[in-house]
């Protein structure tokens, strides 16, 4: 006790006490259906968590094919029902929480996490975006998860909640960002682009760059690209690294590749970017613009439109108002974005000028891909 | 009517008060009512405080700049203040508290959170931390910054602006 007080460390120990009552009213302004709706549906959780532990415990001690087989079979039948059950429950939550505020959006969410933790937590998927272990939800383990596509958990319930978002649009809409950009990147191979010999390309908050072994397809390939690619996340960019380190073994051939662990927020100069003082021929960020607001997004562009060759081309993603997933990501996953209309991401050049912008869809219609070409001198 | 309003403020305390009354009027002519613009207040006085603490004023740029844009749906604030070259600890402890923030659905946690961490810390520590998530909390504004290239730093919060946070009569 003498050292908590005399030493300069008292702790406000009853700080913990302190904040129970502002947990407990924050309940206060739940609506009555919304307390109905999740009260049911954590109920269902329930019954459905018991029916497929017990399915499990009942094939426990069989050798590994045989659990392997019978799990599988259960997903595809009970599993798949269960699934659009949830699909039902989200239809059925979107209609609840149509005319909500912001704030409305922001308490009854909580609200429901609270009541449904422990269910969230057998999903690893949705474990992972809820404990945001690296700071922030879309980390490039929860990217591997989307690509991979494919269930994991240690129960077949576990393994239901995992792949029942990673089947969702917004998923889907991410391993098709990525073949997009992919595809515009390979299409410059034949092009007349001004930097040679090879085609310089910046990828901004690069994640792990998976998409990158669609992109350098043959030893030819290797030789013709120099990639710059930028994380925030030491370990994202590690991970990039080891793509390209696994795609070059793969051909036999070195890739060129500077790595920098900078978040373009605190950069000032993009200049920094090279030390040889080249700009690039491409320029695409698929993840980034979805967590900037406004006036930041508009300064991260112009910035990477500075050293953007005359002739090259930019791609920028950010999800669409009406991503179908919006609410699903929201509520359950805690995963919040910056969306944007077709105008709002037009307007976030503003203050570039010389730039042809071109909005496409990916197939989802809940990811928008802004193509951007530097013309003029 | 004008939508947007600049203030080019001196790092001394005492500018806080003038500029929150100033701007208070301004977002008054808009017909934002008391609540919001309460809160739009406490957005810009925790912001220039900001400005001026961390700020660096040794060099040709000695002032903090608030900028303030009312739109449809929302009002935008940027406090923009030198920083030093030598500034990168406070900037990144900056961007992982503002994505930490921005993390959550619902600030109201990472406001609990901090407070928390506030109650546990020394009693002479008069760095309380919290201005960030009372922005976020109590203000509802999204956070966010970037660095300009004239070593300036440029903090902003965004403010939904939904129906009933005006007032016509």
């Amino acid at each position: 006790m003498n050292r908590l007080i005399f030493d300069d460390k008292l702790e406000k120990l009853q700080a913990e006490l302190f904040i129970l009552p502002l947990i407990i009213a924050h309940k206060d302004k739940i609506k009555r259906s919304f307390i109905e709706y999740t009260a049911n549906l954590t109920y269902d959780l329930n019954a459905y968590k018991k029916l497929f532990d017990r399915l499990d415990s009942r094939y426990a001690d069989e050798p590994e094919e045989i659990k392997r087989s019978v799990q599988q079979a259960i997903i595809e039948t009970e599993g798949r029902k269960f699934m659009n059950f949830l699909d039902e429950k989200l239809g059925e939550l979107e209609n609840i929480i149509i005319n909500f505020s912001k704030k409305d959006h922001e308490r009854h969410g909580y609200y429901l996490r609270k009541q449904l933790w422990t269910f969230l937590m057998c999903s690893p998927f949705m474990t992972r975006t809820n404990i945001k272990p690296r700071g922030y939800s879309g980390d490039s383990v929860i990217m591997k998860m989307i690509y991979d596509d494919q269930y994991a958990g240690s129960s077949t319930f576990g393994k239901l909640m995992h792949k029942h978002p990673i089947e969702h649009p917004a998923a889907q809409a991410v391993r098709n960002r990525r073949d997009l950009v992919a595809k515009r990147l390979r299409a410059l191979k034949s092009r007349d682009l001004k930097s040679t010999p090879k085609i310089r390309v910046l990828s901004v908050a690069c994640g792990p760059a998976f998409e990158l072994h669609d992109v350098v397809t043959s030893a030819a390939d290797c030789a013709r690209y120099h990639f710059t690619l930028l994380d925030q996340d030491e370990y994202a960019l590690a991970e990039a690294r080891n793509q390209i380190r696994r795609i070059g073994k793969k051909f036999g051939q070195k890739i060129e590749a500077d790595f920098l662990n900078e978040s373009v927020r605190t950069m000032h100069n993009m200049a920094e970017l090279d030390k040889s003082g080249e700009n690039f021929d491409y320029i695409y960020s698929m993840g980034l613009f979805d967590y900037l607001t406004p006036p930041v997004a508009k300064a991260v562009i112009g910035k990477l439109y500075q050293v953007l060759n005359v002739g090259g081309e930019m791609v920028i993603g950010n999800f669409h108002i009406s991503n179908a997933s919006r609410y699903y990501m929201e509520y359950w996953l805690d995963w919040v974005l910056y969306y944007r209309s077709e105008q709002e991401f037009r307007d976030l050049l503003i203050n570039v000028n010389s730039a042809v912008a071109d909005i496409v869809f990916e197939e989802t219609g809940s990811q928008m891909l802004m193509q951007v070409k530097r013309s003029g001198v | 009517m004008q939508t947007s309003i600049e203030f080019i403020v001196k790092p001394e305390w005492d500018e806080i008060e003038k500029i929150r009354n100033k701007s208070a009027e301004f977002l008054q002519a808009h017909h934002l009512n008391e609540d919001t613009i309460h809160s739009l207040s406490m957005i810009i006085s925790e912001l220039i405080e900001n400005g001026i603490k961390y700020g660096n004023f040794k060099g040709p740029e000695n002032s903090v700049v608030v900028m303030i844009r009312v739109e449809r749906n929302a009002v935008t604030i940027e406090v923009l203040n030198p920083v030093g070259e030598i500034a990168s600890k406070h900037l990144l402890r900056l961007d992982k508290t503002i994505q930490w923030i921005r993390g959550y659905q619902d600030p109201f946690e990472p406001y609990m959170e901090r407070f928390k961490e506030v109650s546990r810390q020394p009693l002479n520590d008069d760095e309380s931390g919290l201005g960030l998530v009372r922005i976020a909390y109590e203000g509802q504004a999204l956070l966010d910054f970037f660095v300009g290239e004239n070593h300036s730093l440029n903090v902003s919060a965004v403010s939904e602006i939904e129906g009933d946070d005006r007032n016509y009569s």
